[in-house]
């Protein structure tokens, strides 16, 4: 009898302990399926190492591994987030930056001032041609990392700096520094919300200024979410919830960003509930996504603001009464509401809406749709008998060109054609080059919630995506008084002033504002995307 | 023997060409497909007997409207009059396709009748060469060479004519030698060359007539696949391009529109479809006529 009893047990226990293990391993051929994960779309990403990292694709990504200095509040103020408190001295021009204690890399190392100094320096040395190296422009010392070319774009080569530290860096203690800027500027703290301004952990450098090999593929951060095996090119990069992160802990426990070449396959992945969030509904799906969506197809308020640009190396463009005369001869109304339906709003400003300082229709009559006295003007003016306006293919464009070009040939009958390019690199070497390109589509997302990211970076003599070549003094110098003025208030005086400079001479036609217009699968829910097309990972959360 | 009724009702001797129009004349397949052809070629050249209206006179305000006086087939996405495009774009597509299958022709019939004609070591090197073009994969082919042709700005034709005419020779140049070789052994052949025939006359005046006819088969039924892959192209972003109006381009552009419309898909397939049907029906019927043991 008493032999008997184990046995009976032991195969009671074997049965059971087959039943967990077969569910054990019934969840893990469906990790998916069960687990508190979200799957959101992306493109794949030009590069992931902060300062280098600019698109809107490695900002999403970004934004899940670091946990910024600030962030904006409803009212687009700067609030401390990463950081314990920032302050200015009383001119604006030395600012002190106090971090958190307490949080650390994915790795264990501590966040010091230490790991901010050394990623803005790497950031900002010329050698290393970051594509967010001039956002430390203000900072003093830029100068030195950055030397001047001699001869402009001649053959002799800029000389090599003397130094990769900026003076104006300085740390105080392990959780404090301060940041000189090389002139005042009233809303620094703006600015260092932005992704370049992430911290590096000491094992991203493998020695004094130079980036490990493979870091980038396997970035260690300091935000929510931690890296889950490295980047896959062109397939997918996945994240996992860092347990040791003291900030604001996300409802959900990862996120497989996935990487998508086609937007129309991701859009119809998200129908089928295969992607969780797809960020911007491709055009070519619109029409279709209130019904296939219902109410998970959302429109929230974003900062692009789209617009054309004259190459100022073209002859035919040089007379600004020409770049009005097309101006006026686009019905942006129409396209915005036919073409985008209504995903997109008529822009006649040079600012988003979403920045203080913006004025409705700062361009006045010249972005106002008037075939007839477009056409006048353009003949008066000795107009170009053939527009061309070059797109990338890439970006989903093709609509809006062509029917723009309609508008402009049947309010000015002349020939427009629309130019493709395979990529935006290629249209950015050919004006580089001085071809004829025609005019140029183009496009912003701004980098901090302030007028002067629509300004001077576009239109400013050294604005890093002046790509038209505009240059006028006296914009310049306004721009320049209202990043110095005192308050916000007199800053933003002095900037509308030079906007209107910008209605004066039209050195590009605005066309439209963005909006976001995502939609989200049926897994997920509290799902928003903010003024930067940026995810909020903190809020979104699975449903059963 | 299957037909003596032919030979007793007509008792003069016919050439292969003879032989082959009178058994056109009772072809029905023929009879359509020709019609068909007559039409699309006016379209080709004459498209304003089809629509008056402007085929780039496009308005957004009438984006998707259905139809409605002379715009039969209704408006398209960008507003533009289907009607109007769908005809204006048989022009691009029957000047591509006949350039060139010309194009191909030439070069088909020059490899051809120089391989078949001289053998040996000509012979080797031409095949060769042929065998080369034929492995190169169609569409990336195509891809690459549309594109290093095409400059910015223009439409695309000159490329794409270009690009066709380069790549699908070899069909025709591979049939040309063929019947190159089975005619230049015949006797009378031998008996030219004995009376001292030049090679350019034995090449033009007694092989090249009696090795003809499976090449203009080749060649007809050639221009139905060059039509199609004009808008195969053009449908990939390859081909016409610009201000280029083109059947390709218009089924790529309403496509994504499907569902909102689904007009200005249907129209420019259809003609599509049944311009390279009544080419490859004609080719057909060519073939048969010319070459009845392949019925």
């Amino acid at each position: 009898m008493l032999g008997k009893r184990p046995w009976k047990m032991a195969a009671v226990a074997a049965a059971i302990s087959l039943l967990v293990a077969g569910c054990g391993s019934g969840d893990s051929e469906d990790p998916t399926a069960t687990a508190n994960t979200v799957v959101i779309g992306i493109n794949e990403p030009q590069h992931l190492l902060p300062t280098n990292a600019t698109d809107s694709s490695s900002a999403q990504v970004l934004n899940s591994l670091f946990y910024p200095l600030v962030s904006f509040d409803a009212e687009k103020k700067p609030v401390e987030v990463a950081a314990e408190k920032i302050s200015a001295s009383k001119n604006n021009r030395l600012w002190t930056i106090k971090l958190k204690p307490g949080y650390t890399f994915h790795n264990g190392e501590p966040v010091t001032a230490q790991n901010y100094i050394d990623a803005w320096n790497y950031g900002a040395y010329k050698p290393n041609a970051q594509g967010g190296g001039y956002f430390f422009e203000r900072i003093a010392g830029y100068a030195d990392l950055n030397p001047l070319d001699p001869d402009g774009a001649g053959p002799e080569k800029a000389p090599e700096p003397a130094t990769n530290k900026m003076s104006g860096l300085k740390k105080i203690d392990d959780l404090t520094f301060t940041v000189t800027l090389s002139a005042p500027f009233a809303s620094f703290k703006s600015v260092i919300a932005y992704s370049v301004f992430y911290p590096l952990p000491k094992a991203a450098f493998s020695s004094d200024g130079v980036i490990a090999k493979g870091f980038e593929d396997k970035l260690i951060g300091n935000g929510p979410f931690k890296m889950k095996g490295s980047w896959e090119h062109d397939d997918k990069i996945v994240v996992e919830k860092y347990s040791d992160f003291k900030g604001v802990v996300p409802k959900i426990d990862g996120v497989t960003w996935k990487i998508y070449g086609d937007q129309m396959a991701a859009y119809a992945d998200l129908v089928s509930n295969n992607l969780d969030v797809q960020t911007a509904i491709p055009t070519d799906a619109l029409a279709n996504a209130p019904a296939d969506l219902g109410e998970r197809f959302l429109k929230s308020e974003n900062s692009v603001f789209e617009f054309i640009g004259f190459p100022t190396f073209l002859p035919q463009y040089k007379n600004a009464n020409v770049r009005k005369a097309i101006s006026m001869a686009i019905n942006r109304e129409e396209i915005a509401s036919q073409i985008f339906l209504g995903s997109r709003t008529a822009a006649k400003a040079f600012v988003s809406p979403v920045v203080s300082g913006f004025r409705e229709n700062s361009c006045g009559d010249a972005c106002n749709y008037n075939p007839t006295k477009a056409r006048d003007l353009y003949r008066e003016n000795g107009g170009p008998d053939e527009i061309k306006i070059t797109y990338n293919v890439d970006g989903g464009h093709k609509s809006w060109v062509d029917a723009t070009c309609n508008q402009i040939r049947a309010s000015l009958q002349v020939k427009c054609i629309g130019e493709q390019e395979p990529k935006f690199a290629v249209m950015q070497d050919k004006l580089q080059n001085k071809q004829d390109i025609g005019l140029i589509r183009l496009g912003w997302i701004m980098d901090y919630p302030l007028m002067e990211n629509y300004l001077n970076p576009l239109y400013g003599t050294n604005g890093g995506s002046n790509y038209y070549g505009w240059s006028s003094t006296a914009f310049d110098t306004l721009v320049k008084q209202g990043s110095e003025a005192s308050s916000p208030e007199a800053s933003i005086k002095k900037w509308q002033a030079a906007e209107d400079i910008l209605a004066d001479e039209m050195p590009v036609i605005p066309l439209r504002y963005g909006q976001n217009v995502f939609g989200y699968s049926e897994r997920v829910a509290n799902v928003e995307m903010d003024l930067f097309s940026k995810v909020n990972l903190y809020e979104i959360e699975t449903v059963v | 023997m299957s037909d003596p009724t032919t030979a007793m009702v007509d008792s003069r001797p016919r050439g292969l060409a003879g032989d082959a129009w009178n058994d056109l004349r009772r072809s029905k397949i023929f009879w359509t497909s020709s019609v068909l052809v007559f039409l699309i070629l006016l379209m080709a050249f004459f498209p304003t007997l089809f629509t008056s209206a402007d085929p780039t006179d496009c308005a957004l305000s009438r984006q998707h409207d259905g139809p409605s006086g002379g715009a039969l087939f209704g408006y398209d996405f960008q507003g533009c009059d289907v009607l109007a495009r769908t005809v204006h774009g048989a022009g691009n597509s029957i000047q591509v396709g006949l350039v060139s299958t010309l194009l191909a022709g030439l070069i088909g019939l020059c490899f051809g009748m120089a391989a078949g004609y001289f053998g040996g070591a000509v012979d080797a090197v031409l095949s060769r060469g042929i065998d080369i073009v034929l492995g190169i994969p169609f569409l990336l082919g195509a891809v690459v060479f549309s594109g290093r042709l095409s400059g910015a700005g223009d439409d695309g034709v000159t490329a794409v004519t270009l690009t066709l005419g380069l790549l699908t020779w070899t069909s025709a140049a591979r049939v040309m030698r063929s019947s190159v070789v089975a005619a230049k052994n015949q006797d009378y052949v031998a008996a030219a060359r004995m009376l001292g025939a030049s090679p350019a006359r034995l090449m033009f005046r007694h092989i090249l007539p009696n090795a003809i006819a499976p090449f203009i088969v080749v060649m007809a039924l050639l221009l139905g696949a060059n039509i199609a892959a004009e808008a195969t192209l053009s449908y990939l972003r390859v081909g016409l391009k610009g201000e280029a109006i083109s059947w390709g381009l218009q089924i790529a552009d309403a496509q994504k529109h499907a569902r909102a419309a689904a007009a200005p898909l249907v129209w420019p397939s259809v003609f599509l479809a049944a311009t390279v049907l009544a080419f490859i029906m004609l080719g057909d019927a060519i073939r048969d006529a010319f070459d009845p043991k392949l019925r």
